[in-house]
């Protein structure tokens, strides 16, 4: 007896034990049977040159709001003004490009009218922030007075200047402007060259058909990348999980809980305008519905990534798998047409629910089951 | 007789109209486990709270090695060498051995990346020190047992330089054997001789059996305090009981 010790109860896990007892596996395993799925019900469509594009291009859209809304939510809230801060920011960027910059300031390029409607949506942020700490209110009810407030501001803006809640025919910054290409062009162009190269991606004439990913793809791994490196690797990583588990124990250690949360509300107002800036470089056009429910999307795909609603845990790789997984679903309806697109609704409410129960379950075996 | 460490001279608080604490006196030794002791609601959570720098006082004094002090922040009273096990432990369940013990204190390399290897090496190091062999660092707090978490909370604070241990009711919540392995850690830690432990409890056995002097609070006052020798052991049960006889208790209780 005197020669047991206590560690000597902690078995020795396997590689292979270790790694299905990872949070990330429940999301990965969906993933997989998703990309199958679709990949057999599309006869492949669904991933040849065009599908690929196609997919990705709403997995990254999905990917760059549900890392914002993981972390925030990794940290221990909530922020449903996303998708109404999307459509303030797309709204914002078009009409500069439109009507020019505020205060006669003269004619917009795409980098002035992004960054004044950067610095416009981290002070949003930062308010929210600060009135989710200094209130003590839930940031369920604060953000969702911003989600109301912010589509209206974005309504009564396009109303009152543009006198139509769309914004269309704009020219196409890309050819004038290195940021418009940055935000809305094509990356990663080698891919499909490689593609071409070794024999694929022809269209009905022979010649190479598709020619790069949009821009938005590299915007998600960089700030995924970003997310998974300070989350997992730094000092803030480790104050981000402590703020959402315990506030008050982080607290007592010395941890900026406050500073750690208005940060992350910043950052969710950083993704959402990343969204709109992709769409209306991209697109060259704006509308006041954009980005509606987004939020709730970001949230859902969070959670099936294997976030906890409780905050203090959650992994951004799960974030990405999560993303993945209702992306393909999202554009499912492109590659099946006899499939009703509302399915889309009905699968991700039921994927949902079954990753609340799978994180509810990790989280009772981590905390002794309370 | 050795050299004070801290010194806590008529410290007193008021919650607005409450007074939680009315002209406290404490002094602690390098070396010594002091008892605190006192009944529920006494006041010796809010003293301890402010020797942390969580509350300020309403009015008093508090003097480390004879320099008068003011704690604005939990910040400024772990840097003066004040180290605090709160009942509550200030641990995240959720979070590893090693995030935990390092949480607010990161060790940072370049880039601001945190250095894992041996951030891991040092926590379980720390904790051997003072008798706990923790096979993963990397286990998530909410699966140890609660006298290793108590560890966890006193390692993290001896090696960030406490030299004045402030443990709140560290064996309220534990079974017999966890009790036991509590106070071998008090003593190994009062064996190193350089610091002084604060030690909160209701358990009379726990406090005979390594305190070397008492403290006694009843209605935010001291009512009794003095080294072991100088009190009998009749009176600490008094004391405790927050100046009551025990033999009028008994009276009370037999009325009912
Ligand atoms: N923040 C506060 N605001 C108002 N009153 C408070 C506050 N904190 C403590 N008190 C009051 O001060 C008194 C002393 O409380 P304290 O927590 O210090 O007692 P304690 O001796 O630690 O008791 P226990 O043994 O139950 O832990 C209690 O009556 C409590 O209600
Ligand atoms: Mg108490």
């Amino acid at each position: 007896m005197a020669d047991r010790s206590e560690s000597d109860r902690l078995k020795q896990e396997s590689w292979y034990q270790k790694t299905i007892r990872r949070p990330e596996i429940g999301s990965f395993v969906v993933m997989i049977v998703v990309i199958i799925a679709l990949a057999l019900a599309s006869d492949g469509q669904a991933f040849n040159a065009l599908g690929l594009k196609n997919n990705i291009a709403i997995i990254a859209q999905f990917g760059i709001i549900a890392t914002g809304a993981a972390l925030l939510m990794i940290a221990g809230e909530f922020d449903l003004s996303i998708g109404s801060m999307i459509g303030f920011a797309g709204m914002s960027m078009a009409m500069m490009m439109k009507w020019g910059l505020p205060f006669g300031l003269g004619e917009a390029t795409p980098f002035t009218a992004f960054l004044i409607t950067l610095c416009m949506t981290l002070f949003l942020g930062w308010m929210i922030g600060n009135i989710v700490v200094r209130s003590g209110l839930s940031s369920f009810i604060v953000t969702l007075a911003f989600l109301f407030v912010l589509r209206g501001t974005t309504e009564v803006a396009f109303r009152l200047i543009n006198k139509s809640t769309q914004i269309s025919g704009l020219p196409d910054f890309k050819e004038t402007s290195w940021f418009a290409e940055l935000m809305g062009g094509e990356v990663f162009g080698w891919f499909y060259d490689l593609w071409f190269e070794f024999g694929g991606n022809l269209n009905r004439k022979g010649e190479q058909w598709v020619s790069g990913f949009d821009a938005r793809f590299m915007w998600w791994i960089i700030i995924a990348g970003a997310a998974y490196f300070i989350l997992s690797r730094t000092q803030l990583g480790n104050w981000i999980y402590a703020t959402g588990d315990d506030k008050e124990a982080a607290r007592a250690n010395g941890v900026p809980v406050n500073k750690v949360k208005i940060g992350l509300f910043m950052f969710t107002a950083f993704c959402a305008t990343m969204f709109a800036a992709c769409q209306v470089f991209d697109t060259n056009t704006s509308d006041a519905a954009k980005g509606n429910l987004k939020e709730l999307e970001a949230i859902a795909i969070a959670v099936v990534g294997g976030t906890l609603m409780t905050g203090g845990f959650g992994s951004v790789i799960g974030v990405v798998f999560g993303a993945v997984t209702v992306g393909l679903v999202a554009n499912a309806v492109f590659f099946i047409p006899w499939i009703d697109g509302s399915w889309f609704r009905v699968f991700v409410g039921t994927v949902l629910l079954a990753a609340v129960f799978a994180n509810e379950r990790i989280r009772k075996r981590i905390t002794g089951g309370i | 007789m050795a050299k004070s460490y801290m010194q806590v001279k008529g410290l007193v608080k008021r919650f607005g109209p409450f007074t939680a604490l009315n002209g406290v006196d404490l002094e602690v030794f390098p070396g010594e486990v002091h008892a605190l002791l006192g009944d529920n609601g006494a006041g010796k959570s809010t003293l301890i709270k402010i020797l942390a720098g969580v509350h300020q006082p309403t009015s008093g004094r508090i003097f480390i090695e004879d320099d008068e002090v003011q704690f604005r922040s939990p910040r400024d009273a772990s840097a003066a060498g004040i180290g605090t096990v709160y009942q509550d432990l200030a641990l995240n369940q959720l979070m590893s051995v090693t995030r935990n013990f390092f949480m607010g204190r990161e060790l940072k390399g370049r880039l601001g990346v945190l250095r894992t290897k041996e951030m891991d090496k040092i926590a379980h190091d720390e904790m051997l020190k003072i008798g706990i062999d923790i096979s993963d660092p990397r286990q998530a707090v909410g699966t140890m047992s609660g006298g290793q978490r108590q560890t966890l909370a006193i390692a993290r604070a001896i090696y960030f330089g406490a030299k004045v241990l402030i443990l709140d009711e560290p064996t309220s919540a534990l079974g017999q054997r966890q009790q036991m392995e509590v106070l071998k850690t008090m003593m190994r830690v009062r064996a190193r001789g350089d610091i002084a432990i604060i030690f909160i409890t209701h358990n009379e056995i726990h406090s005979n059996l390594v305190a070397d002097r008492f403290t006694f609070l009843a209605l935010g006052q001291v009512i009794g305090a003095g080294t072991k020798t100088e009190l009998a052991g009749e009176d600490i049960r008094r004391l405790m009981a927050g100046g009551a006889e025990m033999k009028d208790l008994a009276h009370e209780l037999a009325a009912i």
